[in-house]
């Protein structure tokens, strides 16, 4: 296939902008396939942040890429502007050290995160330390955060390859994925109804959906907030009742929200509210950071904004 | 293993093997996997002094037929071994 001119500056654009960019299928917290899961793997242990550009979202760059670089597959990493490799290549380079090096990271290792504990959360772990030291007293205090940021903290043994950080609460073992999604991680602890249990604030988390009442819907519309109201309902159901502003989300009209800016804020409406919030989701792993749900559907506003659009 | 249709006709190893001995000359090749998935070694001369890019362009560029289009015959090569000797 011939690149247009189009195409190749769009390449360039893209390469060009961030140090490190990798061409995938999925995004960063959920590939779609296992080549592209493995070099994440392999950049995340290295790097807390690198540029990702989904192809499957993408028909054009998908197949362009190939050209672009004279390689057939995906995914393929590019280190300031130049083309390093496919997966294979990749995980050859980390083997020996090289990759560490080629990105400028400290080949010791990545980055220790900065973790900060509140008084209170460090008191309960001295406390549970103080409890643990009879039993092992070679345990240390371990975090995971896994890929989709659900976390685990418990007492178990150290590894080699474990990322260390000293906080208030004593130190804290990591392994290194872990590590490169804890930068700026804050640790509280929460008094519930059985005693407590710590709470857990990371900027890194990527954007959950946010539920929106009918009322807030409203408000927003009347304040003129530049927001993009999309129904996923069926065709029919939209002729019986849809909310003014409302734009049915087809095939075409989902690819002109995902060639859109994702700061826009994006509200899903659906029946009652369950249909769009799996809409939701969907847009919030293509990296759109204002994604609300509109709670109860149009049912919902029928309800509490406006009677005027019939119930079914 | 996974699976992945195809509407190839024949041995796919050995279709990977011909290609391969086609454009490197003198060059002993194994190649094993199967489902779409397959793993290639290649020892020729002609990866004397080549980087591992380089060395992995030139054997994709062989196979790049069987890995056209959404039937292809070769879904993904899972790994790429090179050698000079």
């Amino acid at each position: 296939m011939a690149l247009s001119d189009g195409l190749r500056r769009h390449l360039d654009e893209i390469v060009g902008s961030h140090r490190v960019v990798l061409f995938m299928k999925g995004t960063r917290y959920q590939p779609s396939c296992g080549f592209s899961a493995s070099v994440v793997g392999v950049l995340d242990a290295l790097l807390p942040e690198y540029h990702t550009v989904d192809v499957l979202s993408d028909p054009a760059v998908r197949d362009g890429i190939k050209t672009y670089s004279d390689w057939p597959t995906i995914p393929q990493l590019y280190v300031d502007a130049k083309f390093i490799g496919g997966a294979d290549i990749v995980r050859e380079l980390h083997a020996t050290g090289e990759l560490a090096r080629l990105l400028g990271t400290d080949a010791t290792g990545p980055r220790v995160p900065e973790v900060t504990f509140s008084p209170e959360a460090a008191a309960a772990l001295t406390a549970a330390r103080a409890d643990l030291a009879g039993d092992d007293a070679s345990s240390v205090l371990r975090l995971e955060v896994s890929s989709g940021f659900e976390y685990d903290l418990y007492f178990g043994s150290a590894n080699a390859g474990d990322v260390v950080v000293e906080t208030a609460g004593g130190p804290l073992h990591m392994d290194a994925p872990s590590a490169a999604r804890s930068d700026g991680m804050k640790v509280g602890w929460v008094v519930t109804a059985d005693g407590g249990g710590f709470k857990i604030e990371n900027p890194n988390e990527p954007a959950r959906v946010q539920q929106l009442s009918p009322r807030a819907l409203k408000a927003m519309l009347d304040a003129g907030d530049a927001l993009v109201l999309v129904d996923v309902r069926t065709p029919e159901e939209r002729e019986t009742a849809h909310i003014e502003g409302s734009r049915l989300l087809d095939a075409g009209f989902e690819h002109e929200l995902l060639a859109m800016d994702r700061g826009t804020p994006l509200v899903f409406q659906c029946h009652h509210g369950v249909r769009s919030l799996r809409a939701a989701e969907h847009f919030t792993r293509k990296g759109f950071r204002k994604v609300y749900n509109l709670q109860g559907g149009i049912d919902g506003w029928s309800v509490s904004v406006d009677p005027t659009v019939p119930r079914y | 293993m996974s699976n992945h249709p195809t509407d190839f006709q024949g041995d796919v190893k050995e279709a990977i093997r011909a290609a391969l001995a086609e454009r490197i000359s003198d060059a002993a090749i194994t190649v094993t996997g199967g489902g779409g998935h397959y793993t290639i070694e290649v020892v020729a001369p002609v990866f004397e002094g080549k980087g591992m890019l380089d060395s992995q362009r030139l054997v994709l560029q062989s196979i790049a037929h069987l890995m056209k289009g959404e039937m292809a015959p070769v879904h993904a090569v899972d790994s790429i071994k090179t050698r000079a000797r």
